[in-house]
């Protein structure tokens, strides 16, 4: 679920109109909020999104053995 | 198919339970947890809103259960709000079940009190109980059954908790007895109202108040048989207008207002929250950011700060660096010696040429338009994530209330700053044809998106703030004039806006990073392909020679009327395809001294009004037709060169250089 940060209205992607509708809708990573058309990011089709997530995954699980071994 | 007067056999009377509530209530968890799996969704007859129908076993018989679209208000303003009204009022319901939002008690009530008026027979569901709960919100249900006069359930509709005892409620629903008395003058057009209407009709007191609330059109094609066909229709209509001539604000407003009044009175007796102390700062600042004094400096501080870190850090420093350091000495030259192994005099120069893909597609695109769409999206990550922009919203609504626009056009523009091919989308939500395509207009007539806006905030880095105002004036006063002329031709029936504030926070800095990396993401997969597509045409041109016989051909305007330099015809040819091309072009002109300070506003305001992009235009294609499409373009570009050129005579008339 996704809450739209404009109106509060929480929705999922299979209610998204824009990206079918929009031309250049292909590899399209921005999502619009249904119940005001609001854009924020879909972070699960932003390969740089993805990018980010999974450094910050690895520099978080490297991070926390080493604090256990500093214990 | 289901038609909305239908009473389907296999349900025992025939009358379903209808589910209604605001948006994001958990209606449909709720209408899960009460109609096990089967389900089935079909349009309402006449619209593409869909309803979700279901079975609910009350006391061991099965009758249909119907999932309404998310509504604020019984007076409609969207297709969806129409729809749940007429299911509501044709369905002869068994019961209305009004899902809530525990947390948001005075926003349910608004519509407890106008379902209490329809006189149906109601459950009140306090839904999400455990959100409320986690957050210290307590709410006396007991006591708020009370004083309704009907039942009240707490649920939790996620984990399935309190749907026994709603479906235990179903089998003996019963009408609010609450009433509001509002005011004298209002109570007594109602009575006479009711007067009019035969005795057999239910909730004539509730079809009375929509009337006096401003649906008199829609209302009076409801009236049945005898009343129908005698005066009454007039009859209400003079009642309506004599009630409505002793206020000075709108009678729905009014009406409004009091049943607010009443929601807070029954807010305060049984429902309470611990005090945010940790968030007044932030609920100060929400408050003042939309005050209608406080709210401008606010705003004006807001511009200013974007101004600076784009305008001045952006087009400035990162564009400098990028432009002199980065291409200047490393890319530009090592493509130049690369292109030397061409042994193609054509391909080089598609390279590294006057109009090369490295030497200006490139060139355009990262070193001078990407570090001023980068600081753009930062700022406009950092102001999205602060939650400042709804706010922008409301006090656009003013302006634009007093232009004449619809209340609802408002949301559209202001999404047109972050994107107008969306935006254009969004203006569904406006009631009529004429709305809309006014909307479309406005926003391909001077709305610019967050990356043109980018880089028109660079280019004003070169002004003085003389110029910024000249710039801004002619824009705002451009939009504002379109926007009333074309009110005053398409009058109607302005709407309330109603948005849902959500509160000023400090910005996270994992999403603000995510988000201006994400949509830089989007720039360079979305926009940097149209520069070098802009740049292959540009060149194509050059060297087939049309691109001389369209600067010959463009310079009685460009020249004459305009009385910019002959080589921004070709800035206003790449600018069809995007306005932040056009206006990356202007920039290039602007740093190399082509332009003076006249001739950069006269510019910037011709590129500002054009149409936003190639894609904008497909999707008035799209959503308005073709001809409408060729309609906008064949107004916006003339009108966009007229502007200009009206305002590069009165410039130079008045002897203005900055």
């Amino acid at each position: 679920m996704t809450k739209c940060a404009l109106c509060g209205y929480e929705f999922e992607e299979k209610e998204l109109a824009c990206h079918s509708k929009c031309p250049m809708s292909e590899g399209c990573a921005i999502i619009c909020c249904p119940n005001c058309g609001f854009q924020e990011v879909d972070e699960s089709k932003s390969e740089v999104a993805v990018l980010i997530r999974r450094t910050w995954q690895a520099i978080t699980q490297w991070h926390q053995p080493a604090q256990e071994k500093t214990r | 198919m289901h038609c909305h007067g239908q009473n389907p056999a296999d349900t025992p009377g025939g009358r379903p339970v209808i589910l209604i509530g605001n948006p994001n209530v958990g209606k449909s968890a709720i209408f899960g947890a009460l109609s096990g799996r089967y389900v089935e969704v079909s349009n309402y007859p006449g619209t593409t809103v869909e309803l979700a129908r279901g079975k609910v076993a009350i006391d061991g018989t099965e009758t249909t259960l119907i999932d309404t679209p998310g509504v604020a208000s019984l007076l409609p303003r969207s297709d969806d709000e129409r729809v749940a009204r007429d299911v509501l009022l044709n369905g002869s319901p068994w019961a209305v079940v009004q899902v809530a939002d525990a947390k948001n008690l005075r926003r349910a009530l608004l519509l407890t009190f106008q379902l209490a008026e329809q006189e149906v027979p109601f459950v009140l569901d306090l839904n999400m109980a455990d959100e409320a709960e986690a957050l210290g919100i307590r709410v006396n249900a007991e006591r708020l059954a009370q004083i309704l006069g009907a039942d009240v359930v707490k649920t939790v509709a996620t984990r399935g908790e309190g749907i026994a005892q709603l479906r235990a409620l179903l089998a003996s629903p019963r009408p609010v007895t609450y009433r509001i008395r509002y005011d004298g003058a209002i109570e007594e057009a109602v009575a006479r109202i009711v007067e009019l209407l035969p005795d057999t009709l239910s909730g004539r007191r509730a079809l009375a108040l929509t009337w006096l609330a401003g649906e008199m059109l829609q209302g009076t094609s409801r009236l049945p048989g005898a009343a129908a066909d005698g005066n009454a229709g007039e009859c209400i209509r003079a009642i309506v207008a004599e009630a409505a001539a002793k206020y000075a604000e709108p009678l729905g407003y009014v009406i409004n207002r009091q049943r607010l009044k009443c929601a807070d009175c029954l807010v305060a007796e049984v429902w309470s929250a611990p005090a945010k102390r940790r968030e007044r700062w932030a609920e100060k600042l929400g408050r003042l950011a939309i005050h209608p004094i406080w709210g401008w400096p606010i705003l004006a501080l807001a511009l200013v700060g974007l101004y600076q870190f784009v305008g001045r850090f952006g087009a400035g420093v990162l564009v400098n660096w990028m432009e002199q350091t980065l291409f200047g000495q490393y890319v530009n030259p090592f493509a130049l010696r690369l292109a030397q192994l061409i042994p193609f005099e054509l391909a080089r120069e598609l390279l590294v040429g006057k109009y090369g893909l490295i030497t200006m597609a490139l060139s355009y695109g990262i070193a001078i338009v990407l570090p001023i769409v980068f600081t753009f999206f930062l700022a406009f990550s950092l102001l999205e994530d602060s939650g400042y922009l709804p706010r922008l919203a409301v006090m656009a609504n003013r302006p634009f209330k007093a232009m004449g626009l619809n209340g609802k056009a408002v949301l559209p523009m202001v999404l047109g700053l972050g994107c107008d091919t969306m935006a254009t989308l969004t203006t569904r939500i406006l009631e009529t044809r004429k709305e809309r395509v006014q909307v479309t207009l406005l926003l391909a007539l001077g709305v610019p998106c967050s990356a043109q806006l980018g880089v028109l905030l660079g280019m004003m880095a070169f002004l003085s703030w003389q110029a910024v105002l000249v710039w801004l004036g002619v824009v705002v006063a451009t939009l504002f004039g379109v926007g009333w002329l074309a009110a005053r031709l398409l009058p109607g029936r302005s709407s309330d806006f109603i948005l849902e504030l959500p509160p000023i926070r400090l910005p996270q800095l994992g999403n603000v990073v995510v988000k201006t990396l994400a949509r830089l993401e989007w720039y360079l997969k979305e926009v940097l392909p149209l520069f070098v597509l802009g740049t292959a045409v540009l060149f194509a041109l050059d060297k087939a020679g049309a691109l001389a016989w369209l600067e010959r051909l463009g310079s009685p305007v460009v020249v004459g009327l305009l009385g910019l330099p002959p080589e921004t015809a070709g800035v206003f040819l790449i600018g069809f395809l995007r306005r932040d091309f056009g206006a990356a072009g202007l920039f290039t002109l602007a740093r190399a001294g082509q332009l003076d300070h006249t001739q950069m506003v006269v510019s910037l305001v011709v590129i500002t009004l054009f149409i936003p992009c190639i894609a904008n235009l497909l999707m008035i294609a799209r959503e308005h037709g073709r001809r409408t499409a060729f309609w906008v373009a064949a107004f916006v570009f003339p009108f966009a060169f007229g502007v200009g050129g009206v305002l590069n005579l009165v410039l130079r008339a008045l002897r203005m250089g900055f």
